[in-house]
């Protein structure tokens, strides 16, 4: 472990990942569980969960903490969905969803009469010729492309499969726009989640696995970031981003204990 | 300049789309007959991939023309040849009515992906069976018949970046519909390559066709109604250009647009005039 950069103030904000850096499905990894009670246990931090998510609800995500031992609660989530929720309600935008059934319980009490946005998300059952046709009708007439992320492909049980980003892509291509992405690893998002618990990016730290996303996105947006050599984590992946993590921690725990450390 | 090869744009010049087989455009049907008459030789040049030859054939019957098989140059014939010569064993997604038109071809262990105006036909497990096929490639190729960005579509009029014109033509119809493009730029985004497309504006195209005339570009000139897939597309190519003021022509396009046609004609006759009184 060495440290890359020198933070100069104190925390006072911590953003952590869930899937991957928390837990591997419905198991914790080893020492997290003690090690998130440290950190609210310590005085005047505040923590905020953060994730990409396109298919499921803040409600779902809860009761698979819940199930691995993880004592978090609905206010202190905020997923790429309450990012594009936020950015509705900003907006007065009426959203047409392409959004799978269960992420739709997350914009619940949004008005969607006369859409004027479109909203991708992971929907594979919704990626048919007339919605999309539906959706291009309605760029055309001016609306806002919300994009929950733009992956290129996912993993499923049976192999890779498309995307979201394809999706938004063809969507872009036809109507001659372009999608606001809403998701890691844009700055807004951490900016957007960073507001709800009124802290500057500076006295932030973000906790994640993923490079890419949590990591490079976070230092982007001006917030220091650690990489966990857990969950996706590949040899070296801190040598592939820019600017360089502000610490690589073997795991959850070694990652608290830097941030308890540098407080004292 | 004398004129050895004409190229012709379809819909919007030949006839306007419209409920059924749309209508003919007046004086097209002579304008052809003269052409035909003088032995200037010519190709109707079309982006059209989803109706067969002879279906397309029938309908231009059916308007008074009388053409055959070899006077039109559409993708599907290019993208065959184009298999044929590489010796590529294709995996299609086109649509219903012109998939037997690969039915010649050995579609075991695909080396390259045909990806057509499918319409329907583009769902998620189809688009995703695509993906999978491109990705089991060891190098992926892409043929793109056409990137249209949509369609109207009662007839076949592709539109390209005008959104004055377009609008206004989906309020009146209500039927503009998604294009093979956007689905070729999902694949591309999807798999991180870029489509060979088989159609207007790609100079490979303009290319085909005029070998198939046996004339060099600077010979020749396309008549169309679309100033950039068109136009746009054989200037860059080294042909002539002539717009008509049919199809989906305004005045607004000519004028914001960045490519100037080398003459502007009221419709297929003034052009085919033209050409014929320039040449004589």
């Amino acid at each position: 472990m060495k440290i890359m950069s020198v933070l100069s103030k104190r925390i006072g904000y911590v953003l952590i990942d869930l899937s991957g850096t928390l837990h591997i499905e419905d198991l914790p990894i080893p020492g997290a569980i003690e090690s998130l009670q440290k950190l609210r246990d310590s005085q005047n931090l505040k923590l905020k969960f953060v994730t990409n998510t396109t298919k499921e609800s803040k409600q779902t995500l809860l009761s698979r903490l819940t199930r691995t031992g993880f004592n978090i609660e609905e206010k202190e989530v905020f997923t790429s969905l309450t990012a594009a929720r936020k950015l509705l309600e900003n907006r007065n935008l009426r959203p047409f969803y392409m959004l799978s059934e269960d992420a739709l319980n997350d914009f619940s009490g949004i008005n969607s009469d006369e859409p004027n946005a479109v909203v991708v998300g992971l929907a594979p059952t919704e990626f048919h010729y007339e919605n999309m046709t539906k959706a291009f009708r309605l760029l055309l007439d001016g609306s806002t492309l919300v994009a929950i992320h733009k992956a290129r492909y996912y993993k499923r049980k049976d192999g890779l499969a498309l995307g979201p980003g394809a999706f938004v892509t063809a969507l872009e291509y036809s109507a001659g726009v372009k999608a606001e992405v809403v998701g890691k690893p844009e700055a807004a998002f951490f900016l957007s989640a960073l507001s709800d618990v009124g802290g500057t990016p500076e006295e932030t730290v973000m906790i994640g696995d993923d490079a890419k996303d949590d990591v490079e996105g976070a230092l982007k947006a001006g917030l220091n970031a650690i990489l966990v050599k857990t969950g996706k984590y590949r040899q070296e992946d801190e040598n592939t981003i820019e600017p360089k993590p502000t610490f690589v921690a073997e795991n959850f725990s070694k990652a608290v204990e830097f941030i308890l450390n540098h407080n004292q | 300049m004398k004129i050895k090869g004409v190229l012709i744009d379809i819909t919007g010049v030949l006839y306007e789309s419209g409920e059924g087989f749309g209508h003919v455009i007046e004086k097209s049907v002579e304008a052809i007959q003269r052409l035909q008459s003088s032995g200037v030789p010519f190709r109707l040049l079309t982006n059209e991939s989803s109706t067969s030859k002879e279906v397309l054939l029938k309908k231009l019957h059916y308007h008074g023309y009388n053409f055959n098989g070899e006077d039109i140059f559409s993708p599907i014939p290019a993208v065959k040849s184009i298999i044929k010569s590489s010796n590529l064993r294709p995996y299609v997604l086109v649509h219903n009515d012109v998939v037997s038109e690969f039915d010649e071809f050995d579609n075991s262990d695909p080396t390259c992906l045909v990806l057509g105006d499918a319409d329907s036909e583009f769902s998620f497990q189809n688009m995703n069976k695509a993906f999978n096929v491109l990705l089991s490639m060891k190098k992926p190729i892409l043929f793109s018949l056409g990137k249209g960005y949509y369609i109207w579509k009662i007839g076949i009029c592709l539109l390209n970046e005008l959104f004055y014109d377009s609008r206004k033509y989906y309020r009146h119809n209500n039927k503009l519909v998604l294009d093979v493009g956007a689905f070729t730029a999902a694949l591309e985004y999807a798999c991180d390559i870029k489509a060979t497309v088989i159609g207007k504006p790609s100079a490979q195209y303009f290319e085909v066709a005029l070998n198939d005339l046996n004339v060099s570009p600077n010979e020749a000139v396309m008549i169309g109604d679309d100033i950039n897939s068109d136009i746009g597309g054989a200037q860059k190519c080294g042909l002539k250009g002539i717009l008509v003021k049919t199809g989906k022509f305004t005045p607004e396009i000519l004028e914001s647009s960045s490519v100037t046609p080398d003459f502007v004609a009221d419709n297929l006759w003034h052009a085919v005039d033209y050409l014929l009184s320039n040449d004589n």
